[in-house]
């Protein structure tokens, strides 16, 4: 296919904005009588509250409004709402350290935190409950008191005949494997502002990926109709899947908006967003692989247990993911996956990059290389023995349509030089090599039941084409991509679009940036939209030259007519249609994921994701015998891209992922102490900084069969669920320890070292 | 307490009453609305607050708006001249180093000043110039690439 505009490095269509400070982020907005709120959060792990006073809040000058849980509806909330378990304020119980109480809307910052400072709360300790092993036991402490037990949420699939499959094949390895809590730590942090109007709707102004669906759950948990609520984006400090559920703020700033008439904003401290802005989910996974002597896979048993925090959150859908990615890697015909989620007095967790599959992954990926070992053979020829093929439903029903598996990690091993790497002598230096494969969505998800998108595009005589689309920018590119795909295909210059994503009452219905999924499902419904609205402009353009609509060239903004020299601007031609006829030209596109036979929200499992991406990351490392450092000397990632549409935006992708699982591997973790966050800041919760990172080379491997625009897949998750286990393995074929829980730590490894002289 | 401030921002000359505690990033943000200077932790562990103070690089969010009095203060906003951005500005464009763009002021801002001190540095240098810029987006591959740009494009504008 030749193309103008689709695979190249383009500078993003936002670049500039935010490169001269222009681009304003919620943070940034300002309005007429802005207040500022805060919210007063628990101090204690679990307690009753037996009385608020806010007297002395209300008193100060400067205070507007004080509010506690008799001043705030008083349902439920979740992401499912069948599973609702979330107050918007705590009246009873409080459930874990930055539950929120109370909160007050003020005229500054200082008055606001000085009235939350004078609010005085009656608290009843409760036994609470941190290990989610603790949490299980017969008569531990309930997080919730009207539920059976601090078991949530349990999956279990099951696919062939694993204990047959066990007791048959020739070679079983089996481990626990621990990951704990990861911040997201977007830059900015999590923020909103919420306003109503005379005609009694509500505007709220935040950092969303899902607007449209924060527009239900605000809706729904203040009991107010959903065409009342609208959610205005700005530009986005950040996402990474924090930002997908709503956060109680939001309903909370509403509250006070309506209480004083002015627009209420509340802004995370960097501390809160630590504490409370909820977290990757920590998975302690029980595996068992079997293979047999021939190096085939035959079975895979899985027993997760999940800590979800005080609430579910994104837990269920979580853990269900998971179990999906489970299933298909490697297309392993004997599959248990046995999960539970399980609450505990802490941060809750939700949807974080990679969405359980990273945590997933590190089991898996770092077992095959255990049993690799244990059957003395290259743990990249036992992958390559097992590579999911191209074609077909796999055992499990996942739908593989275009895979390049055996292609990345063809390309992986031989840009790290995998076999001179292996065979290479010892040194003296602690130096390994490792590697981990990895499957993930390329396309978002069908998990609601469905999974469409719409789009939008006009074009002005005055020379612009706006896009109003819904795929939201939180800073992957998604707005470059969208116009990009435009371009291509209405045949404009890609600085003639005019990107709107930002409004809900603009943009049609969209299930939100996540999973992958904007690239798959809005690109495909911007490749309609750009394909309706080129129609109308061939028309337009047959008419004024006299000619065949199908002999109507239109590239990069020009439109000519087959074999004549004469080129015409494409908005003179706009200018005529509009102008001189009245024909206005746009175009609508929609792209609605068509479900597969039977499918049913329950048995859908791996049927619910519409395009699979692989991907596999070889890693180099030196291990410090002194300190235990272990140092990543460089990441080569293989990644499926489909048809890549912006080579260096998915390159960034990429390494942006890689940044995120290293600190992941070896460095990022929520210290908690009796459920009190002990790392709430920068300089003691390490995230991976310039001088942290190694040397990466990303592999942008084009494969065929997806069904994406132009043939392209989603590529911002994947890059971050195999770098964990890579590193594991290559920390392995290093020292020749095997850690099965992350972050693998100085003192773990100095630990380990000690043992094995 | 409120005293008076006399500052230059961008060439500005500002005369405001501001209250002795408050830091230059609140001022800079919300009494003179450049909000192109981004608060990412409040506690100078981010760097995306970073502004130039007399030409050296600063936190503005642990700098009192005092300190400034009578001093030079070069933001982002401030960079790029008549439409034209700086070489900085536009080899972060060209090779991709913005994602999000909350780190990207500060991440710029840092970069001009390094360069304005040491117009050739290594690459050792330049990781140590960066360290204290936290990016969650990039894995900060190519905002290294643009730092390199960035030099070449600079020392080009020096020959002509
Ligand atoms: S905001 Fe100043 S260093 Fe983070
Ligand atoms: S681009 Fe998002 S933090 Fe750097």
């Amino acid at each position: 296919m030749s193309t103008c505009i689709i695979g190249k490095g383009l500078p993003r269509v936002d670049a500039v904005p935010k490169v001269t400070g222009a681009a304003q982020y919620t943070v940034d907005l300002k309005m007429p009588g802005l207040l500022v709120g805060k919210i007063l959060r628990s101090p204690h792990a679990h307690a009753r509250i037996k009385s608020i006073d806010t007297s002395a809040a209300e008193q100060l000058k400067g205070v507007l409004a004080v509010i506690t849980a008799k001043d705030v509806p008083d349902g439920l909330f979740s992401f499912y709402q069948w599973l609702a378990d979330k107050n918007i304020l705590c009246g009873e119980t409080v459930r874990y350290i930055g539950d929120e109480v109370a909160a007050v809307a003020a005229v500054d910052d200082d008055t606001a935190e000085e009235a939350v400072s004078l609010i005085k709360v009656d608290y009843e300790l409760l036994p609470a409950v941190f290990d989610v092993h603790a949490a299980l036991e017969p008569g531990a402490p309930l997080v919730h008191d009207d539920k059976e037990s601090n078991s949530t949420w349990s999956v279990e699939r099951l696919f062939g005949d694993p204990d047959k499959a066990l007791a048959e094949c020739d070679f079983v390895v089996e481990g626990t494997y621990v990951t704990h809590a990861q911040a997201h730590t977007c830059l900015e942090t999590s923020n909103c502002i919420a306003k109503w109007d005379e005609k009694d709707r509500l505007t709220i102004w935040t950092n969303a990926q899902a607007p449209h669906t924060q527009r239900q759950e605000v809706a729904r948990i203040l009991g107010i109709p959903r065409r009342n609520v609208r959610v205005i984006n700005s530009y986005m400090g950040g996402g990474f899947g924090s930002k997908l559920v709503m956060d109680v703020k939001l309903p909370i700033a509403s509250v006070l908006s309506r209480l004083t008439g002015r627009p209420v904003r509340i802004v995370n401290t960097r501390s809160e967003e630590f504490t409370t802005g909820k977290t990757r989910y920590p998975y302690t996974m029980s595996l068992k692989t079997g293979a047999m002597k021939d190096g085939r896979i035959v079975v895979r048993d899985l027993t997760v247990i999940g800590d979800a925090g005080a609430y579910h959150d994104k837990g269920p859908a979580t853990i269900n993911f998971s179990s999906m990615m489970f299933g298909t890697l490697y297309d392993v015909p004997n599959i248990r996956f046995q999960a539970q989620m399980v609450y505990t007095n802490k941060e809750m967790g939700t949807a974080f990059r990679g969405f359980g599959n990273p945590q997933l992954t590190f089991a898996t990926e770092s077992q095959l290389d255990e049993l690799a070992h244990k059957m003395g053979i290259d743990p990249l020829d036992l992958r390559l023995r097992n590579s999911n093929c191209s074609m077909g439903t796999t055992s499990c029903g996942a739908e593989i349509c275009g895979c390049a598996m055996t292609e990345c990690m063809e390309a992986a091993s031989e840009a790290i030089e995998w076999s001179q790497k292996k065979a290479r002598p010892s040194d003296g230096t602690l130096r390994g090599v490792g590697l981990a494969n990895m499957v993930h969505t390329g396309g978002g998800g069908r998990f609601y039941g469905y999974n469409s998108a719409e789009a939008f595009i006009k074009l002005s005589d005055e020379g612009t084409v706006t896009l109003i689309t819904s795929a939201l920018d939180m800073g992957q590119g998604s707005h470059t991509t969208m116009a990009q795909i435009a371009a291509e295909e209405l045949g404009v210059s890609l600085s003639d679009i005019n990107v709107l994503s930002h409004d809900t009452e603009l943009t049609p219905y969209d299930l939100g940036s996540w999973g992958s999924r904007a690239t798959f499902m809005d690109g495909n419904a911007v490749q309609a939209a750009a394909r309706d609205a080129r129609a109308a402009l061939a028309e337009a353009a047959a008419e004024m030259l006299e000619a065949d609509p199908a002999d109507i060239v239109i590239e990069e903004s020009k439109v000519w007519v087959k074999g004549s020299s004469e080129k015409h601007d494409l908005f003179e031609i706009v200018d005529h249609a509009v102008n001189a006829h009245g024909i206005p030209i746009s175009g609508t596109g929609q792209f609605v994921d068509k479900l597969p036979e039977g499918y049913t929200i329950p048995t859908a499992f791996a049927k619910n994701i519409p395009c699979f991406s692989f991907g596999t990351q070889a890693v180099e490392v030196e291990v410090d015998p002194e300190t235990g450092q272990v140092r990543v000397l460089r990441v080569v990632a293989a990644h499926e891209t489909g048809t890549t549409i912006n080579q260096t935006m998915s390159e960034g992708q990429i390494e942006g992922s890689i940044a995120q699982g290293i600190g992941f591997a070896l460095m990022e973790r929520l210290v908690r102490q009796e459920g009190k966050v002990q790392n709430d800041r920068f300089l003691d919760y390490k995230i991976p900084n310039i001088g942290d990172m190694p040397e990466i080379e990303t592999i942008l491997v084009e494969s065929v069969g997806t069904k994406g625009p132009f043939g392209a897949k989603g590529i911002g998750e994947p890059g971050l669920v195999p770098t964990a286990p890579a590193i594991a393995n290559a920390v392995f074929d290093a020292i020749g320890v095997r850690f099965h829980e992350l972050p693998i730590t100085r003192d773990m490894v100095l630990e380990a070292l000690k043992e094995t002289r | 307490m409120k005293q008076e401030l006399l500052i230059t921002v961008n060439g500005d000359e500002h005369h405001l009453l501001v209250d002795t505690r408050r830091t230059l990033l609140d001022v800079l943000r919300d009494d003179l609305g450049l909000t192109g200077t981004k608060n990412g932790c409040g506690a100078g562990e981010c760097g995306a607050c970073t502004v130039l103070l007399d030409g050296e690089p600063v936190n503005s969010c642990l700098t009192l708006a005092h300190e400034a009095a009578g001093r030079d203060v070069l933001t982002i906003e401030g960079l790029s001249s008549g439409g034209v951005l700086h070489p900085v500005q536009q080899a972060f464009v060209s090779q991709g180093a913005i994602q999000c763009g909350f780190c990207t002021p500060g991440m710029v801002m840092t970069t001009k000043a390094l360069l304005d001190r040491n117009p050739d540095p290594t690459r050792e240098e330049i990781l140590a110039g960066l360290r204290g810029n936290l990016c969650r987006c990039t894995g900060y591959v190519k905002i290294v690439e643009a730092v390199e740009v960035a030099q070449c494009l600079l020392a080009e504008e020096e020959l002509v």
